[in-house]
């Protein structure tokens, strides 16, 4: 194989963990835009899902990657095992925003971002202490195929997992952009207190950006499943990071700064990886954080400033 | 009747404990603390308990660290564990035989110091490191804190969440450097053989009771440190920082040097017990230094109280003794009644290995329900009685005092010039050329319609917003480029339109931060305490009860009480009291009568021509006429960013454009 062959297969996977970056980060997104609080939970909210989705897949009688689906059975299993996983995700993140961060509102200072530590410390551990410190194996109902375009192989899970994480940053535009709430939504991240005597119920709104980012998450968890067969109370940490790094190359608070953030540190990853060291890779994406903040603290798209007036 | 016997006794325990000195009382509990801690070993003469106790020593030390950057400067800092990797690595490095590298002339004086010995190996001699452990504990306090700045000076612009997640960023990849370093540090497998500390010839070897010891002097240091750094001008300053941000550049603190202060020092504690901690196990590896260690001592502070340094130590001593003791304890407990009620999963219950979840549970629960942890580091103060909340209110100002006059004072010419002033925000014109003199001893007002540029104005004059074009000239010096702190230096002081005091520091702290740029002392100076120190601090204290003194009864007895819990028109005092602490030649006061009622409206006015009167040049933006034309020598319009009017207050008042400008056409043609 040619270097150019790697590299553009080394393109192909940054893609796949680019949707699924971008997926995660659309939650500190959303979050951050109304609240401007770095939802530390979220991390570990993406962990405890990637076991939802791996139970749902039990359930249905998959283990492993021994049973292979195809046609109507396939999609029908991953509409459930989506389904599940994001509104299973989706009622968690609700549940942090409910019993952690609504008593908070208001408080000054650092008190919610350090509750949202606890919650995920609390999520991390729960995990750990029920299901154990090992990897699990993923069941993974999706047949192998694969396509061969020059050097390039690309495979169905690949297509599958760009697929929907297209439809549901569409879907997530047309809420923002069309409806009532998602306008609510629009107009509490640029001023709560205007949206508030507008008649905006703010709370409504809180929960609903949870909600949205948390159902995003456990989207991306079940990809995180689906692609690399296993599945670790560890993976939040990582994978979480990222994501925030992407929210904010993307510019915290911008929907689009999420999407199209996730898809470069998803690249940056496979491809630093390959043209430097693996073992590097967080090296890496950590630099690209700390430069973004400290040169280009919007991002791309961002409106919402990180520096201190 | 009956309430007054139920009084009795409580009256009566007050007053006896009442009667022993503060000190004394701080005295006495120190000694007895003291006293515990060196006896510990020869009550409890188990090795297992004693090691427990040096390894809680190493967390309290950890958390007095951590309380310095998240208590008292209020940077949360999530990696903290990175410097105490950092402390601990360089002393494994520096002591054991990981680290080889070939001899070579370099190394001459470095074994001339007994740093390094000179070994014959089979393809050349190698370098083996022996750097003693007192050597290296401050040597890996001045490492851990160069680390500190070094991760600090890029980061510690940004709002303090992005802080939490860079520094969570740094304390990921120290771990993943000493993962990836096998050559210094054996990698994930992690460094052997570190050598024990040796005292006067005595191996430390691996019993607990040295460790012990050193663990306590270096808790004791740490304590005295936090203790004396707290409460003086460089604590006042980090918890301004911490309190608000803009506020405290206003007051002269420099925000940058100052966080970078408390990021350096609280590095150094780290690195400084990482040296002991790694001493003492005689072993790192990469794991020991994880994100979970940093989410330990952040939930030890936060379980003490965060800003208290007896709470923070409390806390770590706590959790750490729960941890080793207790919940072994309990755990037998569970599986005894497991037993005896016959429910299996009671006897297999290991409450140890779920600690990091109960970690977890009690950070959230402090969070919810108690913020201020176990031993708040704010004090309750008790309230005024009846007679004390009686004020006098008193008309016609106050007589002069030392505290306002300052030595170089000029009677005539410009003390303030702006010249062809704009300011911009994106395309939004805020300010176009604006032309602006205050002469010294005068009082200008500034007047306009809301959102004319008036409070633009002052945040561009002190620095607070940046200059599009123009020139400000303060005593004939350009000061347009001037950082916030450095205007305060000159001689500007303001207040804020929407009041930004220290509301969770006591009147006094807020009025003495105003001293900050007047007064001397640095962190040195704090820890030693040398007798200039003390008299600059005394005599600080006495300026401020002094200028609290100008508004009668009404701060002054309050000078214990927190800022936040203050009334409105108490507030407004105490921020021109902070202003003035600072020794101004020039006072901004943006709306300084706002929602004060009539009586005190004067009162204050009076003040102010008070303070006009003792030598001080007034620039001040008052929506009440009346004030204006009271105190007022001249009046400048703004409208829409413009200067439409000036002049004395009569004539300004009937100018047609000022009159549309407030008022709207039809009024100035009627």
């Amino acid at each position: 194989m040619s270097d150019y062959g790697v590299l553009l297969q080394q393109v192909v996977n940054g893609l796949s963990l680019g949707a699924m970056y971008a997926l995660l980060a659309l939650g500190f997104t959303l979050v951050y835009g109304i609240l401007e609080l770095i939802n530390f939970a979220h991390f570990n909210v993406f962990m405890v899902s990637s076991f939802v989705g791996m139970w749902a897949l039990e359930l249905l009688g998959i283990s492993g990657q021994s049973r292979v689906l195809t046609g109507f059975a396939l999609a029908g299993t991953l509409l459930f095992a989506f389904g599940v996983t994001m509104v299973a995700a989706g009622v968690l993140g609700v549940a942090v925003e409910r019993l952690s961060l609504r008593p908070l509102r208001g408080v000054r200072g650092t008190a919610a971002m350090i509750t949202t530590i606890g919650v995920s410390y609390i999520l991390f551990n729960a995990i750990l202490l029920t299901v154990g410190a090992g990897s699990e194996n993923y069941p993974n109902p999706l047949p192998v195929v694969r396509w061969q375009f020059g050097e390039v192989t690309l495979e169905l899970k690949e297509l599958l997992i760009w697929g929907i994480a297209v439809a549901l940053m569409l879907a997530l535009h047309f809420f923002v952009s069309r409806t009532r709430l998602g306008k609510a939504m629009r107009a509490t991240a640029q001023d709560a207190e205007a949206a508030r005597m507008m008649g905006v119920d703010v709370d409504r709104v809180i929960v609903t950006a949870f909600f949205l980012g948390s159902a995003l998450a456990g989207a991306a968890a079940l990809i995180f499943g689906l692609y690399y067969n296993y599945t670790s109370f560890i993976i939040g940490y990582t994978a979480g990071l990222r994501a925030f790094t992407a929210a904010v190359l993307g510019g915290i608070g911008s929907i689009p700064g999420a999407m199209i953030g996730g898809v470069l540190i998803g690249l940056i990853e496979t491809l630093g990886g390959h043209l430097i060291a693996v073992r590097w890779t967080d090296v890496i994406i950590f630099s690209i954080l700390v430069l973004v903040l400290v040169f280009a603290p919007t991002g791309l798209f961002g409106r919402a400033t990180p520096t201190k007036s | 009747m009956r309430s007054t016997l139920a009084a009795l006794p409580r009256v009566w325990t007050t007053s006896l404990f009442a009667r022993v000195p503060a000190r004394t009382r701080t005295r006495v509990g120190t000694l007895v603390i003291a006293a515990a801690a060196l006896l510990f070993p020869l009550i409890n003469s188990n090795d297992a308990d004693i090691d427990a106790a040096a390894n809680a020593l190493a967390f309290a030390a950890l958390a007095l660290g951590l309380n310095i950057v998240v208590g008292f400067a209020g940077l949360l800092d999530l990696g903290y564990a990175a410097f105490f990797a950092i402390g601990a690595y360089a002393y494994g490095v520096a002591s054991s035989w990981q680290w080889h590298p070939e001899w070579s002339s370099f190394w001459e004086p470095f074994r001339w110091l007994d740093l390094v010995a000179r070994y014959h190996q089979g393809g050349g001699d190698v370098v083996h490191f022996q750097v003693s452990f007192w050597l290296m504990l401050p040597l890996a306090a001045a490492i851990a804190a160069f680390f500190g700045v070094l991760f600090g000076a890029p980061t510690l612009r940004l709002k303090g969440d992005y802080l939490a997640i860079v520094t969570l960023g740094f304390g990921e990849i120290v771990p993943i450097v000493a993962r990836n370093t096998p050559t210094i540090t054996n990698g994930a497998m992690g460094l052997n053989g570190v050598a024990a500390p040796q005292f006067f010839g005595y191996d430390f070897g691996v019993d607990a009771t040295p460790y012990y010891y050193v663990g306590v002097a270096l808790v004791a240091v740490l304590i005295l440190t936090s203790l004396r750094l707290k409460d003086s001008r460089v604590g006042r300053a980090w918890m301004a920082i911490r309190e608000d941000e803009i506020a405290a550049a206003a007051m002269g603190v420099d925000r940058v040097r100052f966080k970078l202060l408390a990021f350096a020092i609280g590095a150094a504690f780290a690195g400084a017990t990482g040296t002991f901690y790694v001493a003492k196990l005689q072993t790192a590896t990469p794991e020991m230094f994880m994100f979970p260690v940093s989410v330990m001592v952040l939930v030890m502070i936060v379980f003490g109280g965060i800003g208290s340094v007896w709470g923070v130590v409390v806390g770590a001593l706590v959790l750490q003794i729960l941890q080793s003791w207790f919940l072994e304890d309990l755990s037998q407990w569970l599986h005894a009644l497991g037993r005896f009620a016959g429910i299996d999963w009671l006897q297999h219950i290991e409450l140890a290995s779920s600690i990091e979840l109960i970690f977890g549970v009690i950070l959230v629960l402090m969070m919810l329900y108690r913020r201020e942890g176990l031993i708040p580091a704010t004090r309750h103060v008790r309230a005024l009685s009846v007679d004390e909340q009686n004020v006098q209110v008193a008309r016609g100002g106050f007589d002069p005092v030392r505290a306002i006059t300052s030595s170089d004072r000029r009677t005539d010419g410009p003390l303030l010039e702006v010249a062809d002033l704009n300011v911009r925000f994106g395309g939004l014109v805020a300010l176009r050329a604006v032309e602006l003199v205050v002469p010294v001893q005068k009082v200008v007002a500034v007047i306009g319609p809301n959102g004319s540029g008036k409070s633009t104005l002052f945040n561009t004059i002190t620095g607070l917003l940046p200059v599009h074009t123009g020139d400000i000239r303060f005593a004939g010096e350009e000061i347009g480029r001037l950082r916030p702190h450095e205007v305060l230096y000159q001689g500007i002081a303001r207040t804020f339109q929407n009041i930004r005091l220290f509301p969770d520091l006591t009147v006094l702290e807020n009025v003495m931060i105003g001293m900050h740029a007047r007064l001397a002392t640095g962190p040195v100076g704090a820890l030693l305490r040398l007798p200039a120190n003390r008299r600059e601090e005394e005599a600080a204290r006495e300026r401020a009860c002094e200028i609290l003194s100008l508004f009668g009864n009404r701060l002054l007895p309050r000078a214990d009480h927190l800022a936040g819990s203050l009334s409105y028109a108490n507030r407004r005092r105490t921020e021109i009291a902070r202003a003035l602490a600072s020794q101004p030649k020039l006072l901004l006061l943006d709306e300084p009568t706002a929602g004060m009622n009539p009586a005190e409206t004067l009162e204050l006015a009076d003040q102010i021509q008070s303070l006009n009167h003792y030598g001080l040049t007034v620039l001040l933006i008052e929506h009440k006429l009346d004030v204006v034309a009271m105190l007022a020598d001249k009046v400048i319009v703004l409208d829409h960013g413009e200067k439409i009017a000036e002049g004395p207050p009569e004539t300004v008042r009937r100018d047609e454009e000022v009159i549309r400008a407030y008022l709207g056409r039809s009024a100035a043609l009627a």
